[in-house]
């Protein structure tokens, strides 16, 4: 879903600056697991210098520097992958243009469901900040990638894919904060609305079927509709 | 000795525990005789994929001064359903719900294999994770706009049920109001002057009105909602305003001369940071993330004049007295760690700049409450951004990889007795039989906090053998030691961790042998280390060399084979065979040697140092070699 991909660091502003990791490397769960390199040799005691026997276990591939927090969410090593991002399109259309209006329609109209659930402050500020990510996008300021999880974004958030439709946003905040941060967290207010929204109805559902079934097996009794 | 590395091996991976010595010396003498103390490297909150905790209370030993929880080791009566105590060998009645216990259906806290044991608490209020943001706004654009990105992107990282709040300083200290209304406001303070927590709780009107107090129900946070929720809200709520917020930060607005440094009060902010959580959520979980683009140069905590002319402090300057503000500095962070810390508060450092910034002085910040240190040359750098996401990474759970508020206790049986502990820790300065007399690290008592602490975290305990010289060894011949640490999950739920171990014991002077082939030299040296760097900050840099070359002279002694006069005789045991070559590269290392690094630079390492696990320290010490040869350039590898 996410990119995996490696990006070159800030040799500018940091001297020696490790390269960066996208979301969806950081978040892959361990990989294979592969034995610590641990194994250390002692120092000759007879004073002779000899040629020490690798004691690593073969096959383990050398890693890049280690990763700067807990062991299991150790990235692949993938120093000689291209620095371009890998994004696996899930559209049946080839390299098409991804039109503003496929992403913006269903997100408004998901406002509109949200209209009678939610404060109006807050669907005034959804509202705002959807009109900001049109502006940025008609105007050519967003790159290929983010239009394209953004398509995918609105394709989970219909089908009701909650967790799925955050994780991507969180992809989008972490991965290329610079051209999302403005509007971003409208479309993560949205999602979380909708999920709300969407419990609502099935809790009201249930609750409705329940009653219905209720006044089914009392004959007689007249169903307020 | 394969054996004995297996042995080691499992039980780090089951327990998160190594020993330096895993036979033990019966006796006090020759227990100090042995040059390395006894004494563990422990991992409290070790992730253990395969270990589900279990959903109900652990059951403890009903003798008040002890209060052992049921393990393995204890001898059971499945008839009678009665346990004996190991530890202090009180015969307890099981609790009711154990009724249905027997040799073949046994509780898992029995079974030898759960030595480890995770306990979740059911009832009690669950408390929200609170995370305060302190920005430094006296940056370059480009690194503002930078730590900007990153402070909102990690809105997005945060459950949505999470409480955030902001204090921006500069030259003012401003502490930002977040509503959902319109018009933000924020509270300034002057940066020069310090005030108490309960000044800072009444300026910033946190104060409760007056009410009779019952001695046995204080107050809980949750009774006053309104009052505490005006500057920290939870995200689900605030979360689009506090973007904006974020996004409309300017640089501090104070023209900086030529010549100077700018005004910064990082002293004060953190102040009123610690006072404002004092006063709306004490003794629950919470962070101060401090961000720093350069030292303090004003008010209180003040590492530095503005004067660009007169740089900040060396090593150099320290050696010759001449660091002018570092003593008052230091006090002034060491007070407001220590308060951080009764509150179970944990205070993160990220000091992007490319000078110094005062992590000498601050350290005692993240070292006392188990918080980050950072150190980088900007904002603007994969290397503090990567960094800054990776706190907010998540187990295969889906839970964040933090944890707060730990409580850790120690419990022995009675011929061992603990001297101390060295970690990001504070003494809880609990005194009991198990607390020994003379200190190693931070002793005189049984228990400690660990207000922030992840996965990877880890202590130094070291103990002291009490058993007089020539006293018979302890029936049973196995002395005994649980771990229990009591913390607050990222999912809010409080835990407990238990974990039981037994060590045989032998007699040094007829069993030296067994007692050699099972020494961890590994862990022995991390523990050695630990120690050293411990001595480093309070004694002079040569003394601290030449204790830890006569303990390596003296190990030799004791243990290596040797004829006199005959220096290439000279052998040691596989299992001491790489402990010289640690000792080589530690006493070489920049935890011991300040040549070369700053101050600042210093303390970033040995704080790393003493929170890292064996594997990590090992590494830090003597970075392993893979490969290498004479025969032309690296080969590609595969």
């Amino acid at each position: 879903m996410a990119g995996l991909y490696v990006k070159p660091g800030n040799k500018e502003r940091g001297w020696n600056d490790p390269p960066q990791f996208s979301y969806g490397l950081q978040t892959q769960a361990g990989g294979p697991k592969r034995t610590p390199l641990t194994k250390r040799v002692a120092a000759p005691q007879d004073g002779s210098p000899r040629v020490p026997t690798l004691e690593t276990s073969p096959g383990a591939p050398p890693m890049g520097p280690p990763p700067l927090s807990s062991k299991a969410s150790r990235p692949p090593f993938v120093g000689s992958c291209p620095p371009s991002s890998m994004e696996p399109t899930n559209f049946p259309v080839v390299e098409s243009e991804i039109l503003l209006e496929d992403v913006l329609r269903p997100l408004e109209r998901a406002l509109e469901d949200c209209r009678g659930h939610t404060k109006k402050q807050v669907c005034d500020d959804i509202s705002r900040r959807l009109a900001l990510l049109q502006e940025q996008w008609a105007g050519g300021k967003l790159s290929m990638p983010v239009k394209k999880r953004m398509a995918l974004l609105v394709q989970e958030l219909s089908s009701h894919q909650w967790d799925a439709a955050d994780d991507i946003h969180r992809s989008l905040m972490v991965d290329h904060v610079t051209e999302v941060s403005q509007w971003m967290v409208g479309v993560k207010r949205l999602i979380a609305e909708k999920r709300s929204l969407s419990s609502e109805e099935e809790a009201n559902e249930e609750k409705s079927v329940a009653t219905t079934e209720q006044n089914q097996t009392v004959p007689g009794i007249q169903h307020d509709p | 000795m394969a054996t004995y590395l297996e042995f080691i091996q499992q039980n780090e991976e089951r327990d998160g525990v190594r020993f330096s010595w895993n036979v033990w010396p019966s006796s006090r003498l020759e227990a100090t005789r042995m040059v390395v103390p006894l004494a563990c490297i422990l991992t409290p909150l070790k992730e253990r994929p395969d270990l589900p905790p279990v959903q109900y209370e652990p059951v403890l030993c009903s003798r008040p001064t002890c209060k052992a929880i049921l393990n393995p080791l204890c001898q059971v009566d499945y008839r009678a359903k009665l346990w004996a105590c190991n530890f202090c060998f009180q015969r307890n009645q099981f609790p009711p719900a154990y009724a249905g216990i027997s040799e073949v259906n046994q509780p898992a806290e029995l079974m030898p294999q759960f030595s480890t044991v995770e306990y979740v608490i059911q009832r009690g209020a669950q408390s929200p994770l609170i995370f305060l943001y302190v920005v430094d706004t006296c940056l370059e654009e480009d690194d503002l706009q930078a730590l900007k990105e990153s402070l909102q992107m990690s809105l997005s990282l945060l459950p949505p049920d999470a409480m955030v709040g902001l204090i921006t300083f500069g030259r003012m200290v401003q502490v930002h109001e977040l509503s959902c209304e319109g018009i933000s406001k924020s509270y300034v303070f002057r940066g020069t002057k310090d005030l108490t927590a309960k000044q800072i709780q009444d300026m910033l009107g946190l104060t409760k009105p007056a009410m009779p107090v019952h001695p046995a129900h204080p107050a809980q946070p949750q009774e006053h909602p309104s009052i505490s929720s005006r500057f920290l809200q939870p995200i689900h709520k605030i979360d689009m305003n506090l973007t904006d917020l974020l996004g409309e930060l300017q640089r501090d607005p104070w023209p900086v001369p030529q010549g100077k440094r700018p005004l910064r009060s990082t002293g004060v902010a953190l102040s009123i940071a610690v006072g404002l959580l004092e006063g709306t959520f004490p003794n629950t979980g919470a962070r101060i993330m401090l961000f720093v683009g350069g030292p303090p140069t004003q008010g209180p905590g003040m590492v530095v004049g503005d004067e660009l002319k007169v740089p900040i402090r060396s090593w150099h300057d320290i050696e010759k007295d001449n660091a002018r503000f570092m003593k008052k500095a230091t006090k002034h962070y060491e007070m407001l760690a220590n308060r951080a810390a009764a509150n179970g508060h944990c205070v993160d450092i990220y000091a992007c700049a490319l000078d110094q910034t005062g992590l000498l002085e601050m350290k005692c910040c993240t070292n006392l409450t188990g918080g980050h240190m950072v150190m980088g040359d900007s904002f603007n750098t994969s290397l503090f951004k990567q960094t800054f996401q990776r706190i907010f990474s998540k187990d295969f759970n889906g839970n964040f990889r933090m944890a707060f508020g730990a409580t850790l206790e120690v419990k022995t049986s009675r011929e061992l007795k603990v001297a101390g502990a060295i970690g990001p820790c504070v003494s809880l300065n609990v005194k009991g039989p198990c607390v020994s007399e003379n200190e190693l690290g931070v002793g005189g008592t049984s228990q400690w906090k660990i207000c922030g602490l992840d996965p990877t975290s880890t202590l130094g305990i070291y103990f002291e053998v009490v058993n007089q010289h020539n006293a018979p060894i302890p029936q049973g011949g196995r002395g005994a030691i649980q771990f229990v640490t009591h913390y607050q999950h990222s999912s809010t739920q409080r835990r407990i961790r238990a974990t039981t171990i037994a060590r045989n014991w032998a007699d040094a002077q007829s069993q030296l042998k067994h007692i050699e082939a099972a020494f961890d030299q590994e862990a022995a040296a991390v523990l050695m280390a630990r120690l050293g760097v411990f001595r480093a900050e309070s004694e002079e840099g040569p003394d601290v060399l030449r204790w830890l070359d006569r303990q390596l002279i003296r190990l030799c002694q004791k243990f290596g084979q040797y004829t006199k006069e005959d220096p290439s005789s000279f052998r040691l045991s596989d299992s001491f065979s790489l402990y010289p070559q640690f000792m080589f590269h530690l006493r070489r290392s920049p935890f011991l040697q300040v040549f070369n690094n700053s101050p600042d630079e210093s303390s970033y390492y040995r704080h790393h140092f003493a929170r890292q696990d064996l594997t990590q320290s090992l590494i830090m010490i003597q970075p392993i070699l893979y490969s290498y040869s004479f025969h032309g350039p690296p080969e590609s590898k595969r």
